[in-house]
C-alpha cells in the first residue's frame, strides 16, 4: 500500500509540474449517461442529450442549501381553496435566438409531455398531481382539459387535482420548450447543433452523439438568476467513471473526478483540501412482492428488517461509499426523522425469534429465494453487487437463509418488478424534487413496486394535501412508522459520492454546504454557475 | 473460380438469412422492451404509444419482414438511442474512429508481429527468442483494460509526454493504437514463430540448401511464402475483431467509436441498431473468409478454391 501511495505521489507530482495551462476559463467535467436521443429534458429524461437541463431555465430550483429559488418564475401564489397555482415569469427572459420565452411555452412543454409519449410523464401525475394529467396521457381526455393555461405572456395558471403544498418544487424539473421551432421543425429541433436554442446560462456549442458529450458555452442572452462565471463547460459522461475520470483527472486533463472506494485513500492523502463528498439524496431499500409467500408473511418481513448489520455494512464492504439507512428518507431531506431512523437497528435475536413467529425457527423450511437487483454503473454500481452479496453472508449467518443474487439489465428488472415474476428485490431510487412526497409517492397507490396498502395510503393522500408543514411531516412519520411495523421496505444504505476537485476549480459550488455535502452531480444549475477556475 | 465466388456469395445470403431470425427471434425474447422505464413503471397508454410509434405494436413476423425489406434497400432504420439520424449514417459516423484506431493497430501490431516471430525462430533459444516469446506471452494474456491502464499512468500521468485519453486530435491516438497492436503483434508473433520453424524443418528447405541457395534468399523467397498460410487464416477475422471497435479501449481512451453501440444497443433494446451490428458483423465475416480462401490461392497454388485439389 505504501508504494502505491509514494508511486501515486510521484505521479502526481509529474502532473503537477507540468500541468497544461489554458487560455480560456474552460470547465471539463464528468456527466451522467453516455446516451443522448434530444437535447430536450421535456421531451426524454432518462435518454436526454448531456447538459439539456443547463440550456434551460426551470421555473424554479435549489440552491445548495436545498433552498428553493425563483428562476424563471419571479413568484408564486396558491389560490384560497389550495387548488390553483399562480407563476409570474420575470420579463425580458428570452431564446438564444431572440424571440420572448413566454407562459407558452412552458405551458406548451407539458402539453406536449401529456400527449406525445414523454418518459417522465409518471412525475406530473405522482408528483405534480396537475388535473387531467391521467386522463390525457391515456388519450380518454382532449389536452384542452388539463389544468394548466398561459394567463398572458408572463402569467402562468396551474390546477391540481387536491392541494399540493409541495408543487413550487415540483416546478424544479419544468423547463420550457421553444414552440416557435417545435411549429418549424418538429420534436426533431432537438436533436442538432444548429437548430437548438436555449433560454438557461449556457449555450450549446457542439455535441458528440457516439458519447453524448457537448461543450456548452456562457449565454450572451441569458437575463435570468446566476449567470456563469466561466466561459466555456465541457461535459464528458465518459469522465464519468472513476478508472477513466481520476487518470484524466491526474494528467491534467479533467478539473474534476468522481472515485471509487480504493482511489479514495491515494487521493485523500495527495489532495486532502481538494476531495468533496457528497451525501446523494437516494436510498437503497429491499422491497418485496406483498401478495407471494413467503414475504405476504409480517414476521418474515419484520425478520430481515432486524437482520442488517447496517454500520458493518458500510464501515466495511462500502466504506466511503455508503452511510446506513433507516429511513426511506435520507438524512439531511426535508422530513427526515431521526428518531424513526434509529428504530432500524440491527438485532440477530429479534430477527430470529420474527422468523420463527413466521414458522421458520433457524431458517428450517424456509423457501430459497433469489434476490434481484439491477445492473448500472455509477453510484449504485459500485454499491448495490458487493451489499447484494453482504445480505447474503448475513442472512445466512442471522437467519439461516439461502439466499440468492441474480443482477439484471435495467429493462428485465422493471419488468420483474412490474410483473411481480420475483418476490424479493434490492432497489435504489434518487429524488426527484426535494419533499417527503417524492420518496412516499413511490409506495403509494400501487406506484412503482405493486404496493396496495390502504392505512398507508390514506395517511400520504393526507398528508399530500396538508397545507400545514409540521401536520405533514407528522403525516408522513406515521407512515413511515407503519412502513417499518409492517416491514414492507428494509431501508440499506444513502449513496455517498466521493471526488477529487483541482484547486484551480474555485467558487461557492466547489465549497461544501452547512451540511458538509458538494453537490457534483446534481443541481446542476447552481454548481456550474457559481464556478470559477484560475 | 467465378462459380466457387458465386456459390460463396449465394451462401453469404443464406448465412444472413439465418443469422438475421436467429438475431431478431433472441432480441425479442428477451424480456424488457426498449420503453420500458427503469425508475417508475411507466403507464401502459404510454408504452403503447411509443411503441407504436416505432411499429413495434406490429406482429413480429411484420416487423422482421419490414426490417428485412429495408435492408434490401440499405435502409436499417433509424436507431432508438438516436432518432435524428439512420443507422447507416451513425454507423458510418461512429466506425470512423474504431476504424482509425482498430486499422492502425492491426496494420502496424501485425508486420512488427510478424518480425519479432521470425527473428525468434531463426534465433531459436537465444534471448530474442525469449524475448519474444515472454512479450507474446504479455500481449496475449493481459487484458487490454490494464494494458490502457499502465500505458495511461506510465505516458500520460507519469511521464506526461502525451495526453491520457479523449478524441479527436491524433496525439491522442497513439495510447489506444499502440493497445490495440498488443494483441495483433503477440498473436503474429507466436504464430509466425511456429509457421517459419515448421517450415524451416521441411525436406524443400534442405534441397534449397543443398542447391546452394543463399540463406536470404530460402528465407525470404521460399519459407515466408510457406509460412503465410496460417497468418492468412488469423489475419482478417482478426482485421474484423479489432477494426470494430473494443468496448474496453474506447471507453478507457474515451474514443466516440463504435465499440459502445454493441452493448448500448442490447442494452437499451435498440432493436434496429442491434440488428444492422450483428449482420454488419456477420457480412464482415463471410466477406472476410471468402478473401482469406481467395489468398490462400494466390499463395499456394496447390490449394485450389473450391475443395478441388
Amino acid at each position: 500500500m505504501n508504494a502505491f501511495v509514494r508511486l501515486a505521489g510521484v505521479l502526481v507530482a509529474a502532473t503537477a509540474l507540468s500541468a497544461p495551462v489554458l487560455a480560456q476559463t474552460t470547465v471539463v467535467a464528468p456527466s451522467g449517461s453516455t446516451a443522448g436521443t434530444y437535447m430536450d429534458y421535456m421531451k426524454t429524461v432518462y435518454d436526454r442529450g448531456t447538459g439539456s437541463e443547463l440550456l434551460q431555465i426551470p421555473i424554479a430550483t435549489f440552491d445548495k442549501e436545498f433552498e428553493l429559488t425563483p428562476m424563471a418564475a419571479e413568484s408564486w401564489t396558491q389560490s384560497e381553496d389550495g387548488l390553483t397555482w399562480t407563476f409570474k415569469l420575470r420579463s425580458g427572459l428570452v431564446w438564444s435566438d431572440g424571440e420572448p420565452l413566454t407562459a407558452e411555452d412552458f405551458v406548451f412543454a407539458l402539453q406536449r409531455a401529456a400527449t406525445s409519449g414523454y418518459d417522465f410523464a409518471w412525475y406530473w401525475d405522482f408528483a405534480g398531481g396537475i388535473k387531467g394529467w391521467k386522463e390525457v396521457t391515456e388519450g380518454t381526455a382532449d389536452v384542452s382539459t388539463l389544468g394548466l393555461k398561459a394567463v398572458d405572456d408572463l402569467t402562468i395558471e396551474v390546477t391540481t387535482v387536491a392541494p399540493k403544498p409541495y408543487f413550487p418544487s415540483v416546478t424544479s424539473l419544468w423547463y420550457p420548450v421553444p414552440k416557435h421551432k417545435v411549429d418549424e421543425l418538429g420534436d426533431d429541433w432537438a436533436l442538432d447543433v444548429s437548430t437548438i436554442v436555449s433560454s438557461g446560462p449556457f449555450e450549446i456549442e457542439s455535441w458528440e452523439k457516439s458519447n453524448n458529450s457537448v461543450v456548452l458555452t456562457k449565454s450572451d442572452t441569458y437575463t435570468g438568476p446566476w449567470s456563469p462565471m466561466i466561459d466555456r463547460l465541457e461535459l464528458d459522461p465518459t469522465l464519468n467513471a472513476p478508472e477513466v475520470g481520476l487518470p484524466a483527472f491526474l494528467a491534467g486533463d479533467a478539473d474534476y473526478s468522481f472515485l471509487n472506494t480504493g482511489q479514495v485513500p491515494v487521493a485523500t492523502a495527495r489532495y486532502p483540501d481538494g476531495i468533496r463528498k457528497n451525501a446523494v439524496f437516494a436510498t437503497s431499500y429491499i422491497s418485496y412482492d406483498l401478495d407471494a409467500a413467503p414475504f405476504n408473511d409480517v414476521n418474515v418481513r419484520r425478520a430481515f428488517y432486524y437482520a442488517v448489520d447496517r454500520d458493518e455494512l458500510t464501515s466495511t464492504v462500502l466504506k466511503d461509499i455508503a452511510i446506513p439507512a433507516g429511513s426511506i428518507l435520507p438524512p439531511g431531506y426535508p422530513g427526515y426523522n431521526p428518531d424513526i431512523a434509529a428504530e432500524a437497528v440491527f438485532d440477530p435475536e429479534k430477527a430470529k425469534q420474527f422468523l420463527a413467529d413466521a414458522g421458520f425457527p433457524n431458517g428450517e423450511g424456509f423457501p430459497d429465494v433469489e434476490i434481484w437487483y439491477r445492473e448500472e454503473g455509477g453510484y449504485n454500481g459500485a454499491i448495490v453487487p458487493a451489499m447484494a452479496q453482504y445480505l447474503q453472508a448475513e442472512f445466512k449467518e442471522v437467519l439461516g437463509i439461502s439466499l440468492n443474487i441474480r443482477a439484471l439489465p435495467g429493462p428485465e428488472w422493471m419488468d420483474g418488478l412490474r410483473g411481480k415474476k420475483n418476490n424479493i428485490f434490492i432497489a435504489p431510487y434518487e429524488y426527484d424534487y426535494l419533499d417527503p412526497s417524492n420518496f412516499y409517492g413511490i409506495f403509494y397507490n400501487g406506484g412503482r413496486h405493486g404496493y396496495f396498502v390502504p392505512e398507508y395510503d390514506e395517511i400520504i393522500a393526507k398528508a399530500d394535501s396538508e397545507s400545514d408543514w409540521d401536520t405533514r411531516y407528522k403525516l408522513y412519520g406515521e407512515a413511515e412508522q407503519l412502513m417499518i411495523d409492517q416491514g414492507l421496505i428494509v431501508p440499506l444504505v444513502h449513496p455517498v459520492t466521493i471526488a477529487v476537485v483541482s484547486d484551480q476549480l474555485t467558487g461557492d459550488g466547489v465549497q461544501p454546504n452547512s451540511l458538509g455535502f458538494t453537490q457534483l452531480d446534481r443541481l446542476g444549475h447552481y454548481f456550474f454557475t457559481h464556478i470559477t477556475k484560475q | 473460380m467465378f462459380a466457387h465466388i458465386l456459390r460463396r456469395i449465394l451462401s453469404v445470403a443464406f448465412t444472413f438469412i439465418v443469422v438475421s431470425i436467429i438475431i431478431f427471434s433472441m432480441m425479442h425474447a428477451v424480456p424488457g422492451g426498449p420503453f420500458d422505464a427503469n425508475d417508475m413503471p411507466v403507464s401502459e397508454a404510454v408504452r403503447a404509444k411509443m411503441m407504436a410509434q416505432w411499429g413495434l405494436d406490429q406482429p413480429l413476423h411484420v416487423q422482421y419482414l419490414n426490417y428485412m425489406w429495408g435492408v434490401l434497400h440499405l435502409d436499417f432504420g433509424v436507431p432508438f438511442q438516436s432518432p435524428g439520424e439512420t443507422v447507416v449514417e451513425l454507423i458510418s459516423r461512429a466506425w470512423v474512429p474504431s476504424l482509425i484506431l482498430g486499422g492502425s493497430g492491426v496494420l502496424i501490431g501485425a508486420p512488427l508481429g510478424i518480425l519479432l516471430g521470425m527473428a525468434a525462430a531463426l534465433n531459436r533459444n537465444t534471448w530474442i527468442d525469449y524475448f519474444a516469446s515472454t512479450l507474446a506471452t504479455f500481449g496475449l494474456t493481459i487484458p487490454v483494460f490494464v494494458t490502457s491502464m499502465l500505458l495511461i499512468l506510465i505516458f500520460a500521468v507519469w511521464l506526461n509526454w502525451l495526453p491520457a485519453s479523449g478524441w479527436p486530435q491524433p496525439n491522442r491516438w497513439i495510447l489506444p493504437i499502440a493497445c490495440y497492436a498488443a494483441i495483433p503483434l503477440a498473436t503474429y508473433a507466436r504464430y509466425t514463430r511456429s509457421a517459419v520453424l515448421d517450415t524451416l524443418n521441411r525436406p524443400f528447405v534442405t534441397v534449397l540448401r543443398a542447391k546452394g541457395l543463399s540463406e536470404r534468399r530460402i528465407i525470404f523467397q521460399h519459407v515466408m511464402r510457406n509460412s503465410a498460410i496460417p497468418l492468412v487464416t488469423v489475419f482478417l477475422p482478426m482485421f474484423i475483431g479489432t477494426a470494430t471497435g473494443s468496448i474496453f479501449v474506447e471507453a478507457m481512451f474515451r474514443v466516440p467509436g463504435l465499440g459502445a453501440y454493441f452493448v448500448s444497443s442490447i442494452e437499451v433494446r435498440d432493436y434496429t441498431l442491434q440488428m444492422a451490428l450483428m449482420l454488419l458483423i456477420t457480412f464482415m465475416y463471410c466477406l472476410a473468409y471468402l478473401l482469406s480462401d481467395i489468398a490462400y490461392a494466390l499463395l499456394n497454388p496447390r490449394i485450389r478454391v473450391g475443395g478441388a485439389e
